[in-house]
């Protein structure tokens, strides 16, 4: 526990705060278990708890992110992250990696529940592990974005959420899509992986294939750390 | 900004002085490598790279309103920074140690920084400027929420990092700190350099004058006494009058043109000149300052 106590990296404060706040801790770990629980124990079609639990992912980072971001811009934090000497795109990607990490702590029992779900379905857990990781890191790579165009936390909200949305849906995880379109749009998108997962893992018939779903996974994941260097520098470099 | 150049040496120490709204944050936040200088040229070390770590690693920043880990103690804050600032684990304990010792939190290094006064914070923010033995400090209104021992513990301390070598850029609306402070004095006022030099050099201007301050106990107007013969300038404001007059002028004389305000003159004091008045005849405004 020694480098939590003495913290000397932005991973390490931020598990840190995670860790040492017991009320906040508790609300950040039920709250996806909240929405899991009911789903995956009731009878619920796989194909609304698949949707539900990617939105739940799909939102909780970029909204998370975003306010907290917002704040310590508000809070002159930000600037003292620039003032570090690291350059600051690198302190920037450190920052939402670190973020990115702790959603998925936080989503860890769900993906555990996930995984436990349905005996025989293991060829989907890489695919759901990537999916979820790619998810929240470009999820937290938006609510950074949205930090910079946004004055208080509740505008980061209206900048998430007006993309984030309509991306779900073209994702396919309200409806599949059938025409080759909709499709090629659907598979630029990394909830769709996500989702596709999460069905996976569920024994729910799946548009793709473990190995499609879990490399796309993959190649979202190493795109999305590229795009936590670009917004980083932004985010770091960004007057509130 | 516009007019301003500055050139510091190691050991050198400048004093940005001027009121709110001159422009004396925006000086800084430009020499502390936050914002780009529009319009202009900024080196330091060397470097013209304000995002280079190199650069940043050699300066220590306290800016107004410094912000701290909240959920974190005291000293895991200025642990981050040290570390973060290169300081090997032996080294930061040690200099921590020094600093910490020199800021007197005592047990409050390890309570949450949210429990922190306004003068704990300040304390905590200049410990974490000093950690690394920063080339250049960059200061925005240090002494803020600093009672007087810590403006005294604060000074020395400036005076022991210039001594190690360090150059120092201090910004402040409080003329005694400044004059404390020795070194050179920029005065800045709308963003534009008005005034330079060291304290000796700008009060040399007033010659021999002397400050007349009257303070009365309900509000009065009393400019005209600003355009009397002998008074080389003033400000006014409705409870007191602060006039800078030549050295052969009898304030008991200031005392006959106050018409009927007299019955409410509470007080006459007489001082020697400061930067405040320096600043007052140059640009005919007062700083509003911690006087």
């Amino acid at each position: 526990m020694r480098p939590l106590a003495l913290p000397a990296g932005l991973w390490q404060r931020e598990l840190s705060e995670f860790l040492h706040r017991p009320r906040s801790l508790a609300i950040k770990m039920l709250f996806p278990l909240a929405v899991a629980v009911p789903l995956l124990h009731s009878s619920a079609p796989a194909f609304y708890a698949a949707l539900a639990l990617t939105m739940v992912l799909a939102t909780m980072a970029p909204l998370g992110a975003g306010a907290v971001l917002a704040r310590e811009r508000t809070s002159g934090l930000l600037v003292r992250y620039r003032l570090l000497p690291c350059r600051p795109l690198l302190v920037g990607m450190e920052r939402l990696l670190a973020s990115a990490g702790i959603d998925l702590i936080q989503v860890t029992p769900v993906l555990i529940l996930l995984m436990l779900d349905h005996a025989g379905t293991e060829a989907w857990w890489p695919a759901l592990w990537l999916g979820a990781a790619a998810t929240l890191l470009v999820g937290n790579v938006l609510g950074a974005l949205a930090s910079t165009l946004s004055r208080s936390p509740g505008e980061v909200m209206l900048f998430v959420l007006l993309p984030t949305l309509p991306a779900l849906y073209l994702a396919g995880i309200f409806t599949p899509f059938q025409d080759p379109v909709h499709l090629v749009i659907e598979r630029l998108l990394p909830f769709s992986y996500l989702h596709a997962a999460i069905l996976g893992s569920l024994a729910a018939p799946s548009q793709m294939t473990t190995s499609t779903a879990a490399l796309s996974a993959l190649g979202y994941l190493a795109a999305a750390v590229v795009m936590s260097l670009l917004v980083g520098g932004r985010l770091i470099e960004a007057d509130a | 900004m516009s007019g301003i150049d500055l050139e510091l040496g190691a050991g050198e120490l400048v004093a940005v002085v001027g009121p709110n709204g001159s422009g004396k944050t925006t000086l800084l936040r430009m020499l502390a490598t936050v914002d780009a200088a529009a319009g202009g040229t900024a080196r330091w070390f060397g470097s013209s790279d304000r995002r280079s770590p190199r650069v940043r690693r050699r300066i220590g920043t306290v800016l107004d309103g410094t912000p701290h880990f909240e959920e974190m103690t005291g000293y895991q804050n200025v642990w981050f920074f040290a570390r973060r600032f290169g300081l090997s684990e032996t080294e930061a304990r040690t200099r921590l140690n020094v600093l910490l010792s020199w800021a007197d939190l005592g047990a409050a290094v390890h309570r949450r920084v949210r429990e922190y006064s306004l003068g704990m914070r300040q304390r905590l923010a200049l410990v974490e400027a000093l950690a690394h033995a920063p080339g250049l400090l960059v200061l925005d209104e240090p002494t803020l929420g600093l009672d007087w021992t810590g403006s005294l513990g604060l000074v020395e301390t400036i005076e022991r990092q210039r001594k190690a070598g360090a150059a120092v850029v201090v910004a402040t609306n409080d003329v005694h700190l400044a004059e404390r402070l020795g070194g050179r004095i920029l005065f800045l006022d709308g963003g534009r350099r008005v005034g330079e030099g060291t304290v000796s050099e700008l009060l040399s201007g007033l010659g021999q004058s002397q400050r007349v301050e009257l303070t009365f106990r309900s509000p009065v107007s009393l400019e005209h006494l600003i355009a009397l013969p002998g008074v080389c300038g003033g400000e006014s404001s409705p409870l007191s009058v602060r006039l800078l007059v030549d050295p052969g002028v009898d304030p008991a004389r200031l005392l006959g043109e106050l018409d009927g305000a007299h019955r409410l003159l509470t007080g006459l004091e007489i001082h020697r000149p400061d930067l405040g008045d320096a600043f007052l005849q140059i640009t005919g405004r007062p700083i509003e300052a911690v006087r």
